[in-house]
C-alpha cells in the first residue's frame, strides 16, 4: 500500500482525510504537530506528504522546501493544502508537487493525491 | 487660449523670472532715458541763453542806432559759433525786426529762447533764438539701442539663471508627480521617494512617503485579515463539508440521506459565499492577481460543464458549437470561476426550465463565450446594474439567496483580462456573454 503522511493542526480534518484516503486504498498516517515531521518521515517513510500551510507557528511552505532540498526526502511527493487560495502561487517556489484548496470535495482530494501518487 | 494652470511649473518659473526682469529693466531704462533727455534740454537751454546774453550785450548800440547791417553781420557770424541756431532775430522794443538770420533746416526747431536787451535798465528790444535739438534724436537712438541690447542681455541672463534655479524646485516636483503616477498605475506602495530639503516640497515628499507607508501597512493588515479569515472560516467548513460528503456516500436510508444531501448542498452555498466575500475584499485592495497561462478555452468549457452537470439536478447543460481557434492567455481558474458562476446563475434564475446552453464563437480578435437560459430574463433597465456590487434584481431578490457579488466579481475578472462581459435579452431568457482576446488565431 502506498503510504501517505498528513500534517494538519486541525484534528477533524486529519481524521476526515485519513478516512477518505484509506477508503481509496492508501495507508495513511496523521500528524498534528509539525515538530515531529522529520522523525515521523524517518520512521514511516511516506511516499507522499499532504501538508497544511498554516500550522500555527510554522509555515508549511518552509517545511516543504526543507523536505525538497534535503537528499533524504526530496523524492517524497508533497501536496500543499490551504484555505488561502493565494498559497497556490507558492507551489513553484517551495517546490511542492501540487496544491489543494480548502474546503475541498473528497473527490478532488482523491484525484489530486492520485495524480501525485498513482496507486 | 492656454490656461495658466496648464503651463508646467518649470516654464511658469522661467516666465515669471524673465517677465520680472523685463519689467524692472523697463522701468529703470525709461526713468534713465527721461532723465537724460531733461538734462540735455536744460543744458542746451542754458548754453543758448548764454549766447543770447552775449548777443544782447553786443546789440545795445546797434539798436540805439538802428544799425541793421551791423546787426545782420553779427548774426551772420552765428553760423560758425552755433550751427544749431536755426533762426536768430533781433527785435526793437516796438517789436519791429532789426535783423534776422535764418540758417539751415527750420522745420525741426524745438527750443526757443528769448532774452531782453537793456541798457541802464531801459528796455531796448529783445533777441529771440530758435534752436534745433539735432543731438536729441541721435542721443535717443543711441540710448534706446543701448537699452535694448542691455535688456536682451539681461533677459538672456535671467532666462539662463531661471533655468538653472528652477531645476532645484521643479525637478523634485516633477519627480514626485512621476512617482505618484507610477504608484497609482502599478499599485506598488513600496516606492518611497528620497527625502530632500526642509522647504514645502520637502514636506510634500515626506507626507507622500508617510502616506505610502500607511497605505502599505493597511494593505498588509488587509492581507493578514484575508489570510486569517480564509483560514478561520474555511477550516471548520472543510470538516463540515467533508463529513457531510462522506455521509451522503454512506447513508442509504431515506429520509436521512435526503437530509444529509441538503445539508451538504448548503455547505457548498456557504463556501461560495465565503469565497465571494474574500474575493471582493481582494478586488477592493487590488489584490486579485491573475495567474496567466495559455490554454484551450474549449477544454475548459467541457471541464466546467462536466463538473457542473454533476451538481445540477434540475437542468441539462448543452454545449453548442465550439470554434476551432480558441486558445487564450488567461487565468484558467478565474475563467472557470466566471463560467461556473454564469452557469449557476442561469440555473438559479430559470426555475422550472430544463435547459441551459453554453456556446462559444470567434468574433474578430476575441473569443466570445455565451451562457443562455430560458428563464424570465433580465427586467428592462437592469442590464447594466446587475454587474454592480451587492446589486440584486428586485423581482427575484426575495426567493433567491446570495450577496449580489457574483456578477461583480465576474466583471472584474473579465475586465482584468482586457475582455468584456454583458447581457443580451433573447426571445426567451437572457444570454450572458463575455469576450477574451484570442492568443493567436493561426495556431
Amino acid at each position: 500500500m502506498k503510504r501517505i503522511l498528513v500534517l494538519d493542526d486541525d484534528l477533524d480534518i486529519l481524521e476526515l482525510v485519513q478516512m477518505a484516503l484509506s477508503m481509496n486504498g492508501y495507508s495513511v498516517k496523521t500528524l498534528s504537530r509539525w515538530e515531529n515531521l522529520e522523525d515521523t518521515i524517518h520512521d514511516y517513510r511516506p511516499e507522499l506528504v499532504l501538508l497544511d500551510v498554516s500550522l500555527g507557528n510554522a509555515d508549511g511552505r518552509d517545511l516543504c522546501l526543507k523536505l525538497k532540498t534535503s537528499p533524504a526526502t526530496r523524492d517524497i511527493a508533497v501536496v500543499l493544502f490551504s484555505a488561502n487560495i493565494e498559497m497556490q502561487k507558492s507551489v513553484a517556489t517551495c517546490m511542492a508537487d501540487s496544491f489543494l484548496s480548502k474546503p475541498f470535495d473528497l473527490q478532488r482530494l482523491t484525484k489530486t493525491v492520485r495524480e501525485a501518487l498513482p496507486l | 487660449m492656454k490656461n495658466i494652470r496648464d503651463i508646467s511649473i518649470r516654464n511658469k518659473l522661467i516666465l515669471m523670472q524673465v517677465f520680472t526682469s523685463m519689467l524692472v529693466l523697463g522701468i529703470v531704462f525709461w526713468t534713465f532715458i527721461a532723465t537724460e533727455f531733461r538734462a540735455y534740454k536744460t543744458r542746451k537751454k542754458e548754453s543758448i541763453t548764454s549766447l543770447a546774453q552775449v548777443i544782447a550785450a553786443n546789440s545795445i548800440s546797434m539798436l540805439q542806432f538802428q544799425d541793421n547791417d551791423a546787426a545782420a553781420k553779427m548774426l551772420g557770424e552765428l553760423e560758425s559759433v552755433a550751427p544749431d541756431i536755426a533762426v536768430a532775430t533781433i527785435l526793437d522794443k516796438k517789436g519791429a525786426v532789426l535783423a534776422r538770420k535764418v540758417q539751415g533746416d527750420t522745420s525741426r526747431m524745438q527750443l526757443e529762447v528769448s532774452f531782453p536787451i537793456r541798457s541802464n535798465g531801459e528796455l531796448l528790444g529783445k533777441i529771440v533764438l530758435s534752436a534745433r535739438l539735432s543731438d536729441l534724436s541721435a542721443m535717443k537712438r543711441s540710448l534706446l539701442s543701448m537699452a535694448l541690447i542691455l535688456t536682451a542681455v539681461a533677459m538672456l541672463a535671467s532666462f539662463l539663471i531661471a533655468r538653472i534655479v528652477q531645476a532645484t524646485l521643479s525637478n523634485r516636483l516633477e519627480r514626485l508627480a512621476q512617482v505618484m503616477t507610477e504608484v497609482n498605475r502599478t499599485g506598488d506602495y513600496s516606492r518611497a521617494m528620497e527625502e530632500s530639503g526642509e522647504d514645502e516640497i520637502g514636506t510634500l515628499i515626506r507626507n507622500f512617503n508617510s502616506l505610502l507607508q500607511k497605505v502599505k501597512e493597511n494593505e498588509r493588515r488587509k492581507d493578514e485579515f484575508i489570510g486569517v479569515a480564509s483560514h478561520e472560516l474555511k477550516t471548520p467548513l472543510t470538516s463540515i463539508k467533508g463529513y457531510l460528503e462522506m455521509l451522503t456516500m454512506m447513508e442509504t436510508a431515506q429520509p436521512k440521506k435526503q437530509m444529509v444531501e441538503r445539508a451538504f448542498a448548503n455547505t457548498k452555498k456557504l463556501e461560495k459565499l465565503i469565497q465571494e466575500l474574500l474575493d471582493v475584499s481582494k478586488l477592493q485592495v487590488g489584490h486579485l492577481q491573475l495567474q496567466l497561462s495559455a490554454f484551450d478555452l474549449g477544454e475548459l468549457i467541457e471541464e466546467a460543464v462536466t463538473a457542473f452537470r454533476m451538481v445540477s439536478r434540475t437542468h441539462v447543460v448543452v454545449v453548442e458549437g465550439l470554434p476551432k481557434f480558441r486558445r487564450v492567455v488567461a487565468d484558467r481558474q478565474r475563467i472557470e470561476q466566471v463560467l461556473l458562476n454564469l452557469l449557476s446563475n442561469a440555473v438559479k434564475y430559470s426555475p422550472g426550465e430544463e435547459k441551459v446552453v453554453v456556446s462559444c464563437e470567434v468574433e474578430q480578435a476575441d473569443v466570445v463565450i455565451e451562457v443562455r437560459d430560458l428563464g424570465p430574463g433580465i427586467p428592462p433597465g437592469e442590464e447594466e446594474v446587475i454587474f454592480d456590487r451587492f446589486y440584486r434584481s428586485k423581482e427575484v431578490a426575495e426567493h433567491i439567496s446570495g450577496f449580489g457579488l457574483g456578477l461583480y466579481i465576474c466583471r472584474d475578472i473579465i475586465q482584468r483580462h482586457n475582455g468584456r462581459i454583458w447581457v443580451e435579452s433573447r426571445v426567451r431568457g437572457s444570454a450572458f456573454r463575455f469576450s477574451l482576446p484570442i492568443l493567436n488565431s493561426t495556431t
